[in-house]
């Protein structure tokens, strides 16, 4: 269902983030060396808390936020440069879920209105692109008299679809879905991201899902990176990621998500203190301040992101000491 | 936790006999442009004493309006407020507005889910914290409130107490301030606590201080905690006994273990499944069709029934009674017998 | 729902109250007085009875004649013209004008954010009647001065509404939703940060026809305005002061046509905004 394309495959990546990072007004680092592939596909999930940089990071994908430094590549091209050379064709390739679906559409235009603004902007031939629309709204369970309300009028979980269908008019090849679940019910949940996966499979997509509820995280996405003060921490396999974290601080932040089922319950790390200011972010290792485990070295030296030493392919950890902090069940 | 209508139920309680809160019957309506919305609808509930009752529940489920209805803070548009709240043998519902100003503050304490919006900007933390012990205790000196404001914040947690009784709402990060919402509260003394969603607007691992110091506070704290949630698991690892709600009725509750893991009612049954904890990535997501039964619509029936797989004639001739289908373990279903 | 069927709800709403019914009543009279005058007016407002000049109230004149013999009561519905026009003109060009440089102020950066700023605060602390005496001293007295003095002197008021609407929204996400999709800034001006801005704007303007009334007959009063013997409520009030000592009808009759036409125009502007409140009642699309 949600695939992860064979790491051995030569083709390059559809997005490639090398060394960046953002700095807002000469103070605030939101990110700070971010490397990331993404490849066609791919369900890559994105995890953080406040200050993490992810925010950041989706808006610069989506060519929101210009980077201060490092580059990133879509398709095998720099961002900046498809963006100055043409910006429509960008956009028709990268687009975005917002986090809050209803607040995303505008709300003195009819859902109908709104979504033919991509038409209209992207120029596209209209008879084709209102067939496909047609399609898309069927496809996604809206029903037509949707197209007279006012986003007001409409459900959370419409709202939603109806994002969804205002992105995919466009034929993009990327999805960057910010909380897509974020206040559905848990009993709603469900249809969503089935039919996001549906659509992965029917028309190739690829996701960058952010989500803070990491069981959607753990049931969608094929690779998880975990993000932490504008740097990640940690990126592996979904799987791996949350049987065996190598961070301490994703360990910490899956034992946060009690399981109902007492047998799957881990034990229950505990954080100290409050999650550091970006401005002025801690030495060395960031997550010294708060880790369980810190040892002196890491107050001094800021580990890199390299490669699990155990060999698991695609796991790489920014700690000197990986695996110290056990979910012990 | 025992309903009163089967005597059995209650005599085999191992809790203490008598419930700090029974709530009866309890009806809530609003008034809304398009008709009456039934917000409640004869919700019957007994809240132990000493323990944590966790409140599950969906979007228009009624698990907020309960809480507010045990504060009587209600909606300016309610027309009608039916049924009986008894806390330690009086009527709540029954005591006019100054009696029930009373209750509140003193025997009733709450934290709400949005600390920027709960706390005043223009008081310092102090101020909060010595304006409520001035209600608890008349006549007490500034020095002596200070004292215990600084012990009350020492004691959720807050290094610095000095520092930060000084300090103003904005000053302060969401997970402070949710520390000091939880000390003003049990600087009450309260025999009851409502925590409406205390931890749903805070960071993860913020999240996970605030759970464990409830965790921690519980043990000392003598009274009742209902907490208020959506999220399964919390309350699985921190609560006693599980109230799970829907439309506007409770559907099953019982001690929470014993819920989560053999649950009786097909709605809790169906929200257990589509709790993403397998990591069977090849499975596809459960979801409940259907939509919550909109709250104008009249109570004459399960409120479920249309969304339920198991519905039967039977479930919509009526609504259907809290029955016991074990100790303490209590489900509003008619077909619940059959179908365990 | 859409426009029409918005306005049709909101009026009914204005009408929904004893203050606001009064209003719209009041208003739609002196429209109509505005537009319909010289069929609603018994004489030509300007032709001159000096036989018959300071009569009394009577059967061919409704409400008497002035010094000059002329008919008040087709001078004062005459006025209501002028006093519409004007407000209307200014208050559309100051909307015009107004909400364009907010726009412009709320996306701008900083530095010339500052000078729009300045620009409007100049112009505010001009009171309309000393920038009235200067033009008029250079220009002459006419009824396009004032329409265009007081349109500057409300460019600012609706400057500076119009931008701090802007600046609210200037994040919300549809906004960035629609630049995630592509959209230009002038789609994005015209299309979606217009007509969400303008409410509250039309509020204001409908609250400030009563003020530019004032204004008018104010300026016409001091004869800065309208040139006789064009009729104006100001230069009516002027007229009948001066013979005031003859007769007190020509300043009764031009100050209750004033004064009921501001009150009419307030209460409704009143009733409007409240109607339109969210809070107060239901949201309208």
């Amino acid at each position: 269902m949600n695939t992860t394309r064979d790491s051995q495959t030569l083709q390059p990546p559809l997005v490639a983030m090398r060394g960046l990072s953002v700095v807002f007004g000469g103070t605030v680092r939101a990110l700070e060396d971010v490397s990331l592939e993404i490849r066609e596909g791919e369900i890559v999930g994105l995890v953080g808390e406040s200050g993490s940089g992810k925010t950041t990071l989706c808006r610069v994908l989506v060519g929101l936020t210009t980077a201060t430094e490092g580059t990133v590549e879509v398709g095998g091209e720099p961002l900046a440069a498809q963006l100055a050379r043409d910006p429509l064709a960008f956009r028709r390739r990268v687009q975005m879920l917002l986090q809050d679906a209803v607040a995303s559409l505008s709300p003195r235009m009819t859902i109908g209105k709104t979504l033919r603004e991509p038409i209209i902007i992207h120029d596209l031939p209209r008879e084709a692109a209102l067939q496909r629309l047609e399609q898309i709204l069927r496809r996604l369970g809206l029903p037509p008299d949707v197209l007279a309300k006012f986003p007001h009028q409409i459900s959370g979980g419409q709202a939603r679809r109806v994002g969804v269908a205002r992105a995919l008019v466009m034929q993009p090849q990327l999805i960057v879905a910010d909380e897509p679940t974020a206040g559905l019910d848990v009993s709603v949940q469900g249809e969503l991201l089935n039919l996001m996966l549906d659509l992965q499979q029917e028309l190739g997509l690829t996701y960058l899902l952010v989500s803070h509820n990491l069981n959607v995280i753990r049931r969608v996405s094929g690779r998880t990176a975990v993000m932490y003060l504008g740097q990640i921490v940690e990126e592996a396999p979904t799987q791996q990621l949350f049987d065996k974290p190598a961070h301490p601080y994703t360990a910490a932040l899956l034992s946060t998500n009690p399981a109902i089922d007492p047998q799957r319950r881990t034990r229950r790390i505990v954080l100290q203190g409050e999650i550091p200011s970006v401005v002025n972010p801690p030495s060395g290792c960031r997550f010294h301040t708060r880790c369980p485990v810190a040892q002196p070295r890491c107050s001094v030296e800021a580990p890199a992101l390299e490669a699990v030493a155990d060999g698991a392919p695609g796991r790489r950890v920014r700690c000197h000491f990986p695996f110290s902090l056990d979910l012990q069940r | 936790m025992s309903m009163g209508a089967t005597p059995t139920a209650e005599a085999a309680g191992s809790v203490a006999a008598t419930p700090l809160v029974r709530i009866t019957n309890l009806r809530l309506e609003a008034s809304t442009p398009r008709g009456t919305a039934h917000i409640l609808r004869g919700v019957s509930l007994d809240i132990g004493r000493g323990r944590i009752l966790g409140v599950v529940g969906e979007s228009g489920s009624g698990k907020s309006s309960l809480a507010s209805c045990l504060m009587r803070l209600l909606p300016t548009n309610m027309t009608r407020l039916d049924g009986e709240i008894r806390f330690d043998g009086t009527d709540l519902l029954a005591l006019d507005e100054a009696e029930m100003a009373r209750w509140r503050g003193r025997r009733i304490a709450m934290i709400f889910q949005d600390p920027m919006t709960a706390l005043n900007p223009l008081f310092t933390v102090a101020t909060h914290l010595v304006d409520v012990l001035r209600r608890r205790h008349a006549g007490i000196s500034r020095a002596d409130a200070l004292g215990r404001a600084r012990n009350a914040l020492t004691s959720v947690g807050i290094a610095d107490a000095d520092l930060r009784l000084a300090a103003y709402p904005h000053q302060l990060s969401g997970g402070m301030r949710q520390r000091v919402m939880i000390a003003m509260a049990l600087l009450v003394e309260p025999d009851l606590l409502l925590a409406d969603e205390p931890t749903t607007a805070l960071d993860a691992t913020v999240e996970a201080q605030i759970v464990d110091l409830l965790d921690q506070l519980r043990r000392k704290f003598a009274g009742a905690i209902v907490f208020i949630s959506h999220h399964l698991g919390l309350v699985a690892q921190l609560c006693d006994d599980v109230c799970v709600m829907y439309g506007g009725t409770v559907v099953e509750t019982g001690p929470v273990a014993e819920v989560l893991a053999r649950p009786r009612h097909p709605y809790t049954r169906a929200l257990l499944e589509c709790e993403i904890e397998s990591d069977d990535q090849g499975a596809r997501l459960v979801s409940i069709p259907g939509e919550v039964q909109d709250p104008v619509a009249p109570h004459v029936a399960c409120v479920f029934a249309p969304r339920c797989k198991y519905a039967q004639d039977a479930c919509r001739a009526g609504v259907p009674p809290l029955v016991a289908v074990g100790a303490q373990h209590m489900v509003a279903c008619v077909r619940a017998q059959e179908l365990a | 729902m859409n426009t029409l069927a918005a306005v049709g709800a909101t009026l009914r709403k204005v009408c929904g109250t004893f203050t606001g019914a009064t209003g719209l009543l009041i208003v739609a009279l002196v429209l109509a007085c505005a537009v319909f005058a010289p069929w609603i007016a018994t004489h030509n407002p300007n032709a001159l009875d000096v036989m018959n000049r300071f009569s009394p109230p009577s059967g061919a004149h409704w409400l008497g004649t002035d010094h000059l013999g002329r008919d008040l009561f087709s001078r004062m519905v005459h006025g209501s013209s002028v006093a519409m026009v004007t407000a209307m003109s200014a208050i559309a060009l100051a909307l015009c004008l107004g909400t364009a440089l907010g726009i412009l102020a709320g996306y701008l950066p900083p530095r010339s954010e500052r000078f729009v700023l300045i620009v409007f605060d100049v112009i505010s602390s001009f009171p309309s009647v000393v920038l009235a005496l200067a033009v008029v001293a250079v220009f002459g007295p006419s009824l396009a001065i004032v329409i265009v003095i007081v349109a500057v002197t409300l460019i600012p008021h609706f400057g500076r509404v119009a931008r701090s609407q802007v600046l609210t929204l200037r994040s919300a996400p549809f906004l960035e939703a629609e630049r995630i999709l592509g959209a230009s800034w002038p789609r994005m001006v015209w299309h979606h940060v217009l007509p969400n801005i303008l409410g509250p704007l039309v509020i204001l303007a409908s609250m400030d026809i009563p003020v530019v009334i004032s204004i008018e007959a104010g300026l016409s009063f001091l004869g800065l305005g309208v040139r006789p013997p064009q009729a104006s409520w100001g230069t009516l009030i002027q007229d009948g002061y001066q013979y005031l000592s003859q007769t007190w009808v020509p300043v009764a009759v031009a100050s209750s046509a004033l004064a009921v036409a501001t009150l009419g125009f307030t209460l409704f502007g009143e009733a409007l905004r409240d109607a339109v409140d969210p809070r107060i009642g239901r949201e309208h699309a």
